[in-house]
């Protein structure tokens, strides 16, 4: 199930151990397809879609955490944040499910700033282990004004009946708004690539984190920046928060429940890579979602009944441990980075 | 006139004795008066007005001290904490109510294999990631939990009992329950419950003291501070920190299993993020740096959720919806407070501000007298 990291790899450095785990995971998703063809593209969608929505929270993470040495903890609550704005905007307001997807993450935006100014300006370059801290007490804050605002119990929004519908796929029928999720994360994510890659201010951005200092020499409003980074970190994050809970509703856990899972994201892509994090997110929604649908067709071909474990919410930690005990680094992370 | 000052001069000698040897022993002689004030305090009608919680808060003092041998100590932040608590709390009501086929055991013999069970678990972990850097190790940490915590919802061989977790048969046979007040009956002996608690607190408490001030204790301090210095003086950082995470783990499961029976069973809530989370907040409230920091942040955390669950149970006749703001603005600014705390001095502490403040009166106060 780990084998997407040989993509960047020098083919030829691959250890043997590489090339027979990842047979052995073709040989394993074929015998699945061939057993339960309509279950596995099933699922492989639902665990594309649940990688897409941890690539977009990750992405704010890791962003914040790479240009500015924030660990942010808050990110799950902005998540969550995003998925309870959604339903004011579309129950309370009465506007429609397009008009959440714009507002809920600009809000979430500006609430992200406003922390930014009065708290988290005051903790860059001092040790991670304090904005953690600072970032978990903000997280307490932001989750009890959501349960004193909108309460305990689970929230649901209707999407637009454009998405409600299902789309066939020949084996199977999948419903179209997840079809839609992937896309609009997909276009989301390549978005932000280029502002981060191609554009101006991103060129000044990492400019100023490698050397704050003489960027701010020639001339670039530093400070700015950053509070606009945190701003795109905040929105993506209530962004994936709108996109999720239209399918799943909203509860009070998925903050701290998400913030935890984009971390192990970002160990297992590496830290400070952005396209680890992407990579990486998608190789865990996916395994998540394959692997009961992999074991129980193991389980049905081998007649083994005890072998259909249903461990999908312990995949991406087992993910981890395998990463962490074969490649510390994660798999497209630089070295030294945090460590 | 001259035989006055002999004399008074030999008691000043022996005040200074008292006093160099209350200074040594400080530590011990705090733990008992927490022991022997705790209950008073908050049973005073004033404050609480019941007696039940003081075994619980000196429970979870054992418990966040544990954990910041790891993080005041170590200096390494272990997010996940609250699974080596389920460790002992699990183990413990396991064994004693041997459900599911499994063993029935003395409680002892089950609290020791939750301590077994807590401190490989630890070492492991420890070995696997205290050279990671503290974020990746805080969240590392986090990350198993939340494993455990799965694990144990999906109720494996039906040991855990999935959401319900253990509560049936879990009272060992030396504890009594009568009219929900614990009694501990050794032979024709009966000790209230609290007294046992605090026998176990003292004896972890001072166990701890010890092995913060031993040339371990003081090279975990070593590491904190410099850890390039500590490993060019010779001290093995990586087995320092292995061991100070397998210690905490251990007392971290002893307090769990005497939990277990002060809370009548395992609960699943016990193994998750929230109790992690909260143990950090105690820590870091009461302020990390001191061995009281801890027991500080423990008692005005338990004490304020305590106090405002009672008044609200008070209050009940009225509008319930008010309580329940005041409620929630008390979480909300607890948060806030917690944030401002860490933004000015993350290491203090009610306890290091508490110390200052007391410094500071003894000078003005010595400076009057002068």
């Amino acid at each position: 199930m780990n084998t997407t990291e040989l993509t960047r790899e020098d083919l030829a450095t691959v250890s043997p151990a590489w090339w027979a785990a990842a047979l052995v995971a073709v040989v394993l998703l074929a015998v699945t397809f061939a057993v339960e063809p309509g279950l596995f593209i099933d699922q492989a969608i639902g665990g594309l879609v649940y990688g897409m929505v941890l690539v977009l929270v990750t992405l704010g993470l890791s962003l914040i955490l790479g240009l500015m040495g924030i660990v942010n903890f808050a990110h799950g609550a902005f998540f969550m944040l995003g998925a309870y704005l959604s339903y004011s905007v579309v129950v309370t307001l009465g506007l429609p499910f397009w008009a959440a997807l714009i507002l809920a993450p600009l809000a979430v935006g500006v609430v992200g700033v406003v922390l930014e100014i009065t708290v988290l300006r005051y903790l860059y370059g001092s040790d991670p282990i304090v904005s953690l801290l600072a970032t978990f007490g903000l997280t307490m804050m932001i989750e009890e004004v959501i349960r004193a605002y909108w309460g305990t119990a689970p929230l649901e929004i209707s999407r637009p009946s454009v998405l409600t519908r299902g789309t066939d796929l020949g084996v199977t029928t999948v419903p179209t708004y997840r079809l839609f999720l992937v896309g609009v994360a997909v276009l989301t994510i390549v978005a932000v690539y280029l502002l981060i890659s191609r554009t101006d201010f991103g060129l000044t951005v990492r400019a100023g984190v490698q050397d704050g200092e003489m960027t701010e020499f020639v001339g670039v409003n530093l400070p700015v920046r950053f509070t606009a980074m945190f701003f795109l970190g905040a929105a993506l994050a209530g962004f994936a928060g709108v996109l999720y809970s239209a399918e799943t509703g909203m509860r009070t856990t998925m903050g701290e429940t998400f913030v935890i899972l984009a971390f192990v994201v970002v160990v297992v892509g590496g830290i400070g890579s952005l396209f680890g994090s992407v990579v990486s997110g998608i190789l865990i929604g996916v395994s998540a979602y394959l692997t009961p649908v992999v074991l129980s067709a193991l389980a049905e071909v081998t007649n083994q009944p005890w072998l259909a474990l249903q461990i999908r919410d312990l995949v991406p930690y087992l993910v981890m441990i395998l990463i962490l005990l074969y490649r510390p680094r994660g798999l497209f992370g630089e070295e030294g980075f945090l460590e | 006139m001259s035989g006055e000052t002999a004399t008074g001069g030999g008691s000043t000698e022996t005040l200074d004795r008292a006093r160099s040897l209350l200074g040594r022993y400080r530590v011990p002689v705090g733990l008992v008066l927490v022991v022997v004030l705790l209950r008073p305090v908050i049973s005073n009608p004033l404050l609480l007005g019941y007696e039940a919680v003081a075994a619980t808060i000196l429970i979870w003092m054992v418990f966040v001290a544990a954990f910041n041998l790891l993080f005041g100590y170590a200096g390494l932040l272990s997010f996940g904490h609250a699974m080596f608590l389920g460790f002992g709390m699990y183990a413990a009501a396991i064994g004693v109510s041997g459900r599911a086929g499994a063993p029935q055991l003395p409680f002892p013999v089950a609290a020791a294999i939750g301590i077994a069970v807590a401190a490989t678990v630890g070492y492991l972990l420890g070995r696997l990631t205290v050279e990671k850097g503290e974020i990746y190790f805080a969240f590392l940490t986090l990350a198993v939990a939340q494993a455990v915590e799965f694990t144990a919802n999906r109720n494996p061989l039906n040991l855990t009992g999935g959401s319900n977790g253990v509560t049936q048969n879990v009272l060992p046979g030396f504890v009594e329950s009568t009219r929900g007040q614990l009694v501990v009956v050794f032979g024709g002996l009966e000790v209230d419950w609290y007294w046992f608690v605090s026998a176990v607190f003292l004896v972890s408490m001072l166990a701890l003291w010890q092995i913060v001030r031993s040339p371990f204790g003081r090279s975990l301090v070593a590491i904190r501070e410099n850890g390039d210095l500590a490993r060019a003086m010779g001290i093995d950082t990586t087995r320092y920190k292995v061991q100070a995470f397998t210690i905490s783990a251990a007392f971290s499961a002893l307090a769990g299993s005497v939990l277990m029976v002060d809370r009548y069973g395992a609960s699943q809530e016990t193994l998750s993020v929230i109790t992690s989370g909260d143990t950090v907040l105690m820590a870091v409230l009461g302020g990390v740096r001191y061995f009281f920091g801890p027991i500080a942040g423990v008692f005005v955390w338990q004490f304020a959720e305590e106090f405002l669950n009672e008044f609200e149970v008070l209050h009940l006749g009225f509008t319930s919806v008010d309580l329940s703001g005041v409620l929630t603005h008390w979480q909300f600014f607890l948060g806030a407070l917690f944030v401002v705390l860490v933004v000015v001095a993350p290491l203090e502490g009610i306890w290091g501000y508490l110390r200052d403040w007391v410094r500071d009166l003894y000078v003005r106060l010595k400076g009057v007298a002068e």
